[in-house]
């Protein structure tokens, strides 16, 4: 138990000195491999707390999808290496007061919640990773197909945006175009 | 010990085919040249780019090393032979082969060089397109086993093995391995001939010896993770159950490297074409498929 306990915070201190790096660093790539690198410490907090499956989720999903965070982060901003030294934080005052009421606001549901008995045992993985299944097919179906659909929708739309129409040929350079090549002839 | 043993048979694969590789592109059958050739790049210069990201440009030939033997350790070589017997090992397979991408993007964007850095983000859009064909037949699998236990899925092939019973999943997961350990015709990363060696072009001595160590890792990785899932892991006759995976899993490592001895290299564009186009729906086919016949047959 202490053992579970020391691992659940040396990943979590990770977790946050991780999460800090994303915003001390001026390079994106540096940033978004921090912050990879903080949710694959809250992965390893899963782990700890023998939540096999979600840990092993969280820690795959994450390198896929920072990474791709990564190369978007390098294309639209305009000091993608830092060498010009730009400066991640703004806003301060606005963000360091929302960060200490949404910290406060999270401390205060941790402590208020009524988390019911604490379990002996946590059952063994093989049958959690059953139970989350049932789960997921059962009363959770709906939420999952609802997200499912919306990222997908929000993928295609995405594309077909991304995607530059093709404009019809004009007629009028299509006629230069065969005078040329009747003058090349 | 089991460390240890899995530890000695992984470097073996990874010492023969280097051997097979050599002989495949010289002509000679030189044993010793692996050996020789990764104590000259101890005894070279491991030189440092200007200005580079050195964290990446240092972490990343370790953490290419690290997630290939990751990737080994929920394999088995034999019953009780690994050293993880994971509730969740073929996700965890997927789990530590995902950071092969964070090592080549580390790679490519640490040493401050435009060729390693294009080689880098290459292997970003290859993963797009190979990252769904690793993950849905090893669902396909995992479907058959009514397990993610890596030895159970070893046993369910006890009677019939998967390359018999979901032939598509076989090719289309040996296809996306090869993609995920960037050989040839997928060696997009590196692209010698095109890109100057890509990911890695910066990279000397001690540091190209550890990204070369651990690239033959990851070969033989996945064809480990390939004899588990479809080649029926340690079964076979006479011999005892750790050669027949050890047999297999050489195996298919040469026959990728023979696939990529004979196989133009792919363009990025027709790659991300025929895997979303063609290879997604084949694997959803094959999902469907095996549902069907663990459905319908008993």
């Amino acid at each position: 138990m202490f053992l579970q306990a020391f691992f659940v915070a040396v990943f979590g201190l990770a977790a946050i000195g991780f999460g800090v790096a994303v915003f001390r660093t001026a390079s994106m790539v540096r940033s978004a491999l921090a912050l990879l690198f903080s949710q694959a410490a809250i992965g390893c907090m899963f782990l700890a707390m023998q939540s096999e499956f979600l840990g092993v989720l969280q820690i795959m999903m994450m390198a896929t999808e920072m990474s791709i965070m990564a190369i978007f982060m390098v294309m639209f901003m305009m000091d993608p290496g830092g060498l010009g030294g730009m400066d991640m934080s703004h806003q301060k005052r606005f963000s360091i007061g929302a960060g200490v009421i949404a910290a406060g606001a999270a401390f205060a549901v941790a402590l208020v919640s009524d988390w019911g008995p604490v379990t002996a045992a946590a059952p063994d993985a093989a049958m959690q990773t059953r139970e989350l299944g049932i789960e997921m097919l059962g009363r959770s179906m709906l939420i999952f197909e609802t997200a499912a659909v919306t990222i997908l929708t929000a993928m295609i739309a995405a594309t077909a945006v991304a995607i530059p129409v093709r404009e019809p040929a004009c007629n009028d350079d299509k006629d230069k175009n065969d005078k040329d090549r009747e003058a090349s002839r | 010990m089991t460390i240890a043993v899995v530890l000695l048979a992984l470097l073996v694969c990874a010492w023969l085919l280097a051997v097979i590789e050599a002989w495949l592109t010289t002509g000679r059958l030189r044993p010793a040249a692996p050996l020789l050739a990764g104590l000259s790049h101890l005894g070279r210069e491991s030189l440092l780019p200007r200005k580079p990201d050195r964290l990446f440009f240092e972490t990343a030939p370790v953490l290419l090393l690290v997630v290939a033997v990751l990737g080994a350790a929920v394999l088995p070589l034999a019953p009780g032979l690994v050293i993880a017997d994971l509730a969740t090992g073929a996700l965890f397979v997927n789990a530590a082969l995902a950071y092969v991408l964070v090592a080549l993007i580390m790679a490519g964007w640490g040493p401050n060089g435009a060729y390693a850095m294009v080689g880098g983000w290459r292997f970003l859009g290859q993963l797009i397109a190979y990252a769904m064909l690793v993950v849905m037949p090893i669902t396909a699998v995992a479907m058959r086993a009514e397990s993610l236990l890596t030895s159970t899925i070893v046993t369910s092939q006890a009677g019939l093995w998967n390359i018999v019973y979901q032939p598509l999943g076989f090719v289309l997961f040996f296809i996306a391995a090869m993609a995920l350990a960037f050989r040839a015709p997928f060696d997009l990363p590196t692209a010698p001939g095109e890109l100057a060696g890509g990911v890695d072009a910066e990279y000397t001595g001690v540091r190209l010896a550890v990204l070369r160590l651990a690239r033959l890792l990851l070969v033989i990785t996945l064809a480990a993770a390939t004899t588990v899932f479809y080649l029926g892991g340690w079964h076979g006759p006479l011999l005892p159950p750790w050669a027949w995976s050890l047999i297999k899993t050489l195996a298919v490592a040469v026959s990728m490297l023979l696939a990529g001895h004979y196989l133009p290299r792919i363009r990025e564009a027709d790659l991300l074409g025929w895997c979303w186009k063609l290879g997604i729906p084949l694997a959803l086919l094959n999902i469907l498929i095996v549902g069907l016949m663990i459905l319908v047959v008993p």
